[in-house]
Parts: structure tokens; sequence; C-alpha cells
């Protein structure tokens, strides 16, 4: 979560959420959240898990 | 009961005072849609208020204030994150129950940091960024 907020921070073109997946169900469940963390970008679910800052990074700006 | 026990709340209480710079909780409270069973009767807006508090008693550094369904809040109760009062879009969408208060107190202690700690290349990367990029994880508090 921790990647996400700094992102978030670094550059004002990320903005980074953490969703609260049990408070909104109705949301996790279109973004076919079945394990934490989730991590979706700009509303298309990516992957689940933790990983390494770079591959983050590669990830996000991929998918982008 | 208490937000964090006595040894956290002492180690929250030396980042917060290394802050570099103002940080503010806006808490956004407003209509709240129906949690999983299981969640019983929580306030879900006043406990929020309640961790946002709680923790901006830990630092000068951190304040906190509310607002009835601010603009920019699609999902309630919320928290917004803002180094020096400002809106760099990073948010926390419900409350932060057990290790997921963990996740708001890092946000806290990146916010008030005066330059990024992402590495270099990471911020180079971002710099190269030519549109928004909207960035949500879904946690649970476990």
């Amino acid at each position: 979560m921790l990647l996400a907020f700094r992102c978030g921070f670094a550059s004002e073109r990320v903005a980074a959420t953490a969703i609260e997946a049990n408070e909104f169900p109705q949301l996790a469940q279109e973004m076919q959240v079945w394990a934490v963390p989730r991590i979706v970008v700009d509303g298309v679910p990516q992957w689940d898990g933790a990983v390494p800052e770079p591959e983050f990074l590669r990830r996000i700006l991929s998918a982008a | 009961m208490a937000l964090l026990r006595a040894e956290e709340e002492t180690r929250v209480r030396e980042w917060f005072a290394e802050l570099e710079r103002p940080v503010e909780l806006l808490v956004a409270v407003g209509p709240e849609e129906t949690p999983l069973p299981g969640a019983g009767d929580v306030d879900f807006g006043a406990e929020m208020m309640r961790v946002c508090e709680g923790l901006a008693e830990l630092g000068e550094a951190v304040t906190c204030r509310r607002e009835e369904e601010p603009d920019g809040f699609p999902r309630f109760p919320a928290v917004s994150i803002r180094p020096e009062g400002r809106d760099s879009g990073v948010r926390y969408d419900g409350l932060p129950w057990g290790y997921e208060l963990g996740s708001l107190v890092g946000a806290i202690v990146e916010a008030g940091r005066a330059e990024p700690s992402l590495r270099p290349e990471s911020l180079a990367a971002l710099g190269e960024l030519d549109r928004d990029l909207a960035l949500d994880v879904f946690v649970t508090p476990t």
C-alpha cells in the first residue's frame, strides 16, 4: 500500500487510493477482489500481492 | 479503547515528531454503503473520526478536520492525507482497521517528508507520465 501512496505523493499525475474491500463489497466484487492487496489501474484490475518497487513501477506504467 | 498499544504509540509519536512539514487529515463523511455481514452496528464515519483525531493527538504537525460529503470523494467514510493541507490525490476509503492502521500511519509519515522516498529511477519514470493515472489498492483489515 505504501508504494502506491509514495507514487501519489511523488507525482501530481498519480491519484492513489486504498479501498477497504469489506466496506465496499459491491465495488470489490466489480474489481474481482478475491485476494489482497488487489491493484487496479484506471479501473482495470491488474494483479494481487506485493511486488518490489521497480516491478511495481513497471507494472503500473505499462498498464497506463 | 486505545487506538494503539503503548509501545506502538511511543513509536508513532517519534515518527510524527520527525515530520518535516504539516500533514492534514481531511475526514469525509456521508452516506455509507452496507458493508459485508459481520461489521455489526459500527458507525464507520464516527469511528474514522476517532481514529484520525487519535492520530492527530500523537504529533503537533498532524491535524484533523471533518467535512460532510465534500467534492471529490466517491465513497464514505474516507480520509484524504494532505501534505501542508494540499490535496495530492492520496486517500484511504473506508476505516483502516487493525493492520491497515499502519498504512494510514505510513501515509502520514510519507506526506510529512519534504522529499519523496521513492528511488531516483522511479521518480524519473513517474516524471515521464503524460496523463493522469488512478491507482486503487484494495485491502482488508486482517
